[in-house]
């Protein structure tokens, strides 16, 4: 990753200056078991009692909190939508390399779709089912990871670039990927797609070559440490 | 295709026998009462317009608010009618997903095989794609939206659009059912497709979908692994 990219994912870290008051710890876990239950449940099937029976709250501290159900997953996907980006952003800016970064972020996001697959549904499958506000966050966090990806171009030729919309191609189709796997209940599995998705990022980009050797590399690396990274032998 | 699924999908339908058979088109809604119309027909009729409403309804009220109600008054049945086809909303979307995604292979096939012979075979089955969604940008919607919890079965059924398109960019591409290339590339490469396509749509793009030809072929082509 480029260092420019690099320091604007450090720049949107949060900044933790308080420690969280006892309410605003309600609030949070409000809004991860709204996020729990969602992924759960299915986004139509959800209700404030099924939050409150996951977060412990009561209900009249909820409507304080948040207008509605809706309100509360809006603001809860904002919230986490927000930090996984940033998390995953971190990632590929502390990893050398362009490919390299990429292959980083791919990791730090199946990670987190298999230790959280819930909240990961919630967030890739029933955000989109939800609609509202949560589409616009999910735009911009989409547009921040392909803008990430395009800072590969200024290190190609003019006459090689890669078609304009290679970057919003690209994480459109990591997300459909966790999707479907998502919505299989298969998240473990999730490993067994980093080779392809890594194929699709890096030969999008630098051509047929580059993708061979990164689906390759990514294979080894499943080899290697599938163990390690918490999945599923194929 | 039949003539029925066909003009069915413009809008209008025109039975094959009775009071219609002059070519008049067939109301969205048939008439009460004695019709002449063969009840196999009414009963296929009813259906199609029960599948064309359903991605309608999806479009206009979303998943988080699509019901049986939304789709059966779109389609001018009632809920008993709507029940006498489909065991719930999510048996109707199935339907209407297999439906859809049947009609976008036949396009992109015919589009491809009645192509000029110097022409190159994935960019007709490009075009003819981005016609079909521009045309009907509620079923890019339904084609390309994740399904609901809910809607399970569905994700098979995307599943096999997508080896079906899978297989037909390898086809176009001459290189056989497998090819050389490890299984799952080329489905990833359509997954990104749709997953690009229905967020141009979602944004309010769809009429624009066709100039997106010679970027989408040049996506598609750009990671593909040289024939051996």
């Amino acid at each position: 990753m480029r260092p420019e990219a690099r320091a604007a994912a450090r720049e949107a870290l949060p900044v933790e200056t308080t420690a969280p008051t006892p309410d605003a710890t309600v609030r949070e876990g409000e809004m991860e078991g709204a996020l729990q239950v969602v992924g759960e449940l299915g986004y139509r099937s959800a209700s404030v009692r099924a939050v409150l029976e996951y977060s412990g709250g009561h209900r009249r501290q909820f409507y304080e909190h948040f207008e509605s159900l809706e309100d509360c997953f809006a603001q809860a996907y904002e919230t986490w939508i927000e930090r996984l980006g940033v998390e995953l952003l971190q990632a590929a800016a502390s990893t050398p390399g362009w490919q390299s970064a990429v292959q980083a972020g791919l990791v730090g996001l199946f990670r987190f779709v298999a230790e959280r697959p819930r909240i990961a549904r919630s967030l890739f499958v029933e955000a989109q089912v939800a609609g509202g506000t949560a589409m616009a966050k999910r735009e911009e966090a989409l547009e921040r990871l392909a803008a990430a990806l395009d800072s590969v171009r200024n290190e190609i030729a003019d006459d090689e670039a890669p078609p304009q919309s290679a970057g919003v191609f690209v994480i459109g189709g990591i997300e459909a990927c966790v999707c479907e796997i998502l919505a299989e209940g298969s998240e473990k599995r999730i490993w067994d797609s980093l080779p392809e998705l890594m194929h699709l990022a890096v030969g999008s980009y630098l051509g047929p070559e580059a993708a061979e050797e990164a689906f390759e590399e990514a294979k080894s690396l499943l080899e290697r440490d599938r163990v390690q990274l918490g999945g599923e032998a194929k | 295709m039949t003539r029925l699924e066909l003009e069915l999908l413009d809008g209008e339908v025109a039975a094959a026998d009775g009071p219609f058979s002059s070519g008049e088109p067939l109301p969205r809604r048939l008439p009460r009462g004695r019709h002449g119309i063969p009840p196999n027909l009414v009963l296929e009729h009813q259906r199609l317009r029960l599948i064309a409403a359903m991605a309608e309804a999806l479009a206009e009220h979303g998943y988080a608010g699509v019901t049986t109600t939304h789709v059966g008054e779109l389609a001018g049945v009632s809920s008993s009618t709507f029940y006498k086809h489909f065991g719930n909303l999510w048996d109707c979307l199935l339907a209407a997903y297999v439906y859809t995604a049947d009609r976008l292979c036949e396009q992109i096939e015919a589009a491809v095989e009645g192509r000029e012979p110097e022409a190159d075979p994935l960019s007709a089955g490009i075009d003819a794609a981005l016609a079909f969604l521009a045309a009907r940008p509620e079923l890019g919607q339904l084609l390309g939206a994740p399904p609901p919890l809910e809607a399970s079965a569905v994700v098979a059924a995307r599943r096999i659009l997508i080896s079906k398109l899978a297989s037909m960019l390898r086809r176009a591409r001459g290189q056989g059912e497998v090819g050389d290339r490890p299984t799952g590339l080329d489905e990833r490469m359509i997954d990104a497709t749709l997953a690009f396509l229905h967020s141009r749509i979602r944004a309010g793009d769809a009429a624009r979908l066709p100039e997106l030809g010679p970027e989408l072929a040049a996506i598609l082509d750009r990671a593909r692994r040289p024939v051996a």
